[in-house]
């Protein structure tokens, strides 16, 4: 039986060096206007402005306000910085699990690896949004908690990646000719192993920051997330269903396209990466 | 004697993402009713893009000009696939569909081509291969039963011309020439043959005629008893001495990339005759495309 | 591997996986800062006096050892006891079986569309690969693929409930209608129906796709097309064959993606299916619910998953016959 393939869904964009250089330019100019925002337009997250609800797109408010009268795009960049902020963090705890059990697996090797490959098949079938929704709900809803319920869910691919690449390391020549030219374990480790796994490592967590936002924002918009009134990409889409039925569609379409262009641009430049990590040339002739 | 295919001026490049690669150039022959042809070379010169080319089976990358012709007709290849053109495939174990019993992808081949299903047992049998081995799928069949499978798939709906692709790569001998044998009856009954290999052996047991390929080129084409006591062309002698049976003498140097051939003769750099003429071009002449053909060069 | 095999191995892990799910669950709702006797008094916890709230701890055991009480909730859980729902005031048995046929039609007829849409546009963009389909196709799932499910609803319900005003935008009834009739409830459904398998559909068309025009370049289909089969048959009876093998257990381990999206989409819609009612447990910290659900979900999940698996095994004569 084959392998089976979780399929990231974003294993599948491939596109050139150009299409890459836009996607970096993109995703740094998204990062820095996170950064700086607080410094540069600070947000009062529990001022209302009931004189000016639900206005449409104008100059001033390039995005329209919400139904409390805040402005959406000030508001959804505020958003981006949290859902990034903890999208990044979350992975980080995600890659640890993850290169955890993977290092163990592709190390020890043998039933250990078995035993730990199948727990993680099977933990793959488990629903996540829903043990993360339970995960959330008993530790009351905060900033922790959704970390913490997509750190748990999240380990498996990065487990699976790194237990491949030490398992495929193993294998080749330049290991067996340290170890048998007398260099230590800790050696091998640290000059062999780590510099071919550790990229990959950061490449798993980079494509992982973007399902740890949607994680994040399905759970504010569940109302499970964030404080309602802290400006979150999540708890905004939520609040602009509010708005929808009044006709106020862009309450909720801001936020919305924050997320996928800045999810499009992480792929795009993850995708690039991992294409010069493992320059597998696709050939398509037999001569 | 009647052409059974002619190709003309062929020519395959395939387009890469930083390279063209040159798989087959000018390459013209024709190949007559109850002739078999040996196309002979080392691999990667060419010789699988001429079968695939000749089939019109190329990837969408190829791009292709010149013709082939079958017979009298002018129906176009995809039409006479099968029916009138065979295709033994190389590496049978990968040509076979997996998920399927030979007596299942036998009996559809016959159906489609208007044959009798239960004539599955007789084209096993003919190929070589047990019928009770039919039930089977390709995993379970050895290698020798999995080329059998694929040549009973190919003569199945009795195809004029037959191409076959290094039928015998990874046979043991008394499989290999089981396998030519069949090829020369086919021939005796008036099939055309085409065998594309690698092992001049095998060559030199069942052809007619032989065309050695070189860096996407036919170097030398003449009948197979002539080319194999007085070889014209300095590669095909070369190669010849590199038989176990006769120099056991290795060709110096490496074949050209495909991506990159040189203008004129391609063998040149490894030629021990080589001279400032070899820098065209030579065109084919008496059976050669040399400057200097080894008759002339041995002539007193 | 035998059929028999491949359900032994499977359970030999999903039990200890379940077990140990379970029982995290547990810790975590043993952990957390409600106290199921408060809330089960609810408001009146603050004039109830100590002695009734005794009483209550007293009857659920709360204040016996966590294995204890884990224990007992576990074979509870395996009789089919499920508990008592907080939120809810009712049986949570009753709570599932009111509204797990919703999902299940909501999952069901998601996955049945995508299915069929993705195995159709995905065999014809391989076969057309380049084509203009084949692009516009991979450009829309790869877009499709970067936007929440329920970003994407508030969309359609915007184009098609306010804008058009085609479909209504949630509910799974008319407001005026006396009951539950089926055309109506359809007319309620098509779109959260659509909107869970568009959103879905990326992975599936994107997989159908690829490993169709990988496929066409396989050996065993040039040589299907050197025997002169009409392409029909080449498509049909070799390269989709083949290629839709691994198809069968993708389905499976995409279930988990399917209920995530089937929650968040029966939100937006206010359907009546076990998704709200999950996030109404939530946000009321129901503990017995909640965990019924989850451990209920990921139960069926699993089983899903070893019917894909026993179906692979089934379809495949490598793996069928081999030992």
């Amino acid at each position: 039986m084959p392998r089976k393939r979780r399929l990231r869904p974003l294993s599948w964009l491939r596109p050139g060096t150009r299409g890459a250089a836009l996607a970096a330019v993109v995703l740094a100019t998204a990062i820095l206007a996170c950064l700086l925002v607080p410094l540069l337009w600070p947000l009062d997250q529990s001022a209302v402005a009931l004189d000016r609800i639900n206005q449409p797109p104008t100059w001033t408010h390039p995005a329209g306000t919400d139904d409390l009268g805040r402005d959406v795009a000030h508001r959804t960049l505020y958003g981006l910085r949290v859902s990034l902020l903890i999208g990044a963090v979350a992975a980080l705890v995600a890659t640890l699990i993850g290169g955890a059990v993977g290092a163990v697996a592709g190390t020890v090797g043998g039933w250990t690896d078995r035993i730990l490959m199948r727990i993680v098949d099977t933990v793959a079938a488990l629903p996540h949004l829903l043990l993360g929704i339970f995960i959330v709900a008993m530790l009351r809803p905060s900033l922790g908690a959704v970390i913490l319920s997509i750190g748990l869910t999240h380990w498996l691919s990065t487990a699976r990646i790194v237990r491949a690449e030490l398992l495929s390391l193993r294998t080749r020549p330049f290991i067996d000719a340290a170890i048998s030219g007398g260099a230590s374990r800790v050696r091998v480790l640290t000059r062999h192993l780590l510099p071919h796994v550790l990229p990959r490592m950061a490449l798993a967590t980079t494509l992982m920051v973007p399902h740890a936002v949607w994680h994040e924002t399905a759970l504010s918009f569940l109302g499970l997330g964030l404080p309602p009134h802290l400006a979150s990409l999540g708890n905004m889409i939520n609040d602009g269903q509010r708005s929808l039925l009044t006709g106020a569609w862009w309450a909720s379409l801001t936020p919305g396209l924050a997320i996928v262009v800045v999810t499009l641009a992480i792929a795009a430049v993850a995708a690039h990466w991992r294409d010069r990590l493992d320059p597998r040339v696709r050939a398509e002739l037999q001569l | 004697m009647t052409a059974a295919l002619t190709i003309d001026g062929l020519n395959v490049r395939f387009r890469l993402r930083d390279a063209t690669v040159h798989a087959v150039t000018d390459l013209s022959l024709t190949l007559h009713r109850g002739e078999l042809l040996a196309v002979v070379g080392e691999s990667g010169c060419g010789k699988s893009v001429l079968a695939h080319a000749v089939l019109d089976l190329l990837p969408a990358n190829a791009a292709t000009t010149g013709t082939v012709q079958f017979g009298a007709g002018s129906r176009p290849v995809r039409e006479l696939r099968g029916r009138h053109i065979g295709l033994i495939p190389q590496s049978p174990a990968t040509a076979l569909t997996p998920v399927r019993t030979g007596r299942s992808l036998l009996a559809e081949t016959l159906r489609v081509h208007g044959r009798a299903t239960t004539d599955a047992d007789t084209v096993a049998a003919e190929a070589g291969l047990d019928p009770a081995d039919l039930d089977r799928y390709p995993f379970q069949l050895s290698g020798g039963m999995a080329q059998r499978l694929a040549t009973a798939l190919a003569i199945a709906p009795d195809p004029a011309v037959l191409l076959a692709d290094e039928p015998t790569a990874g046979l043991d001998r008394p499989l290999v020439d089981h396998t030519l044998d069949l090829l020369r009856r086919r021939c005796a009954a008036g099939t055309a043959v085409m065998l594309i290999t690698h092992d001049l052996t095998a060559a030199q047991r069942v052809a007619d005629t032989v065309a050695v390929m070189y860096a996407s080129r036919i170097v030398e084409h003449r009948p197979a008893d002539e080319f194999f006591t007085a070889p014209h062309h300095p590669y095909a002698a070369a190669l010849l001495d590199s038989l176990p049976d006769r120099a056991f003498q290795p060709i110096p140097g490496h074949p050209p990339m495909l991506t990159d051939l040189p203008a004129g003769c391609a063998f040149a750099p490894r030629c021990p005759h080589a001279s400032p003429d070899c820098a065209a071009q030579p065109a084919i002449s008496d059976g050669a495309a040399c400057h200097h053909p080894l008759s002339v060069v041995g002539a007193p | 591997m035998s059929a028999r095999r491949t359900v032994g191995r499977r359970l030999l892990v999903a039990v200890p996986v379940l077990a140990a799910t379970s029982m995290g669950m547990f810790a975590l709702g043993a952990a957390s800062p409600y106290d199921p006797a408060e809330q089960y008094a609810g408001a009146a916890a603050f004039t109830a006096t100590d002695e009734n709230l005794a009483q209550l701890r007293a009857n659920w055991g709360v204040d016996d050892p966590l294995p204890v009480q884990y224990w007992r909730w576990i074979t509870n859980l395996v009789q089919g006891d499920l508990g008592w729902s907080i939120t809810r005031h009712e049986p949570v048995t009753s709570v599932i079986a009111a509204r797990a046929g919703w999902t299940l039609l909501l999952v069901g007829a998601a996955l049945a569309l995508v299915l069929v849409a993705s195995l159709l546009l995905g065999t014809v963009a391989a076969y057309r690969r380049g084509g203009w389909l084949d692009r516009g196709l991979r450009a829309a799932a790869y877009a499709v693929e970067a936007m929440p499910v329920f970003w994407l609803a508030l969309a359609a319900i915007t184009v098609f409930a306010l804008v058009l005003g085609w479909f209504p935008a949630g509910g799974l009834t008319d407001i005026a209608a006396d009951g539950v009739h089926a055309g109506d409830v359809a007319h309620h459904l098509i779109l959260p129906i659509t909107v869970l398998a568009v959103s879905q559909a990326p992975w599936f068309l994107l997989f159908v796709r690829d490993s169709v025009a990988d496929s066409l370049r396989d050996d065993h289909v040039l040589a299907a097309r050197g025997r002169g089969l009409p392409g029909r048959t080449v498509l049909f009876g070799h390269a989709l064959r083949t290629a839709l093998l691994p198809f069968l257990t993708l389905i499976g381990t995409h279930l988990p993606e399917l209920v995530g999206g089937a929650v968040l989409v029966e939100t937006v819609f206010s359907l009546p299916g076990l998704g709200a009612v999950t996030v109404q447990a939530a946000l009321g910290s129901d503990f017995p619910l909640l965990a019924a659900i989850t451990l209920v979900t990921t139960a069926v999940v699993l089983t899903a998953n070893l019917l894909t698996d026993l179906a692979y095994t089934a379809a495949d004569p490598r793996v069928r016959l081999d030992g």
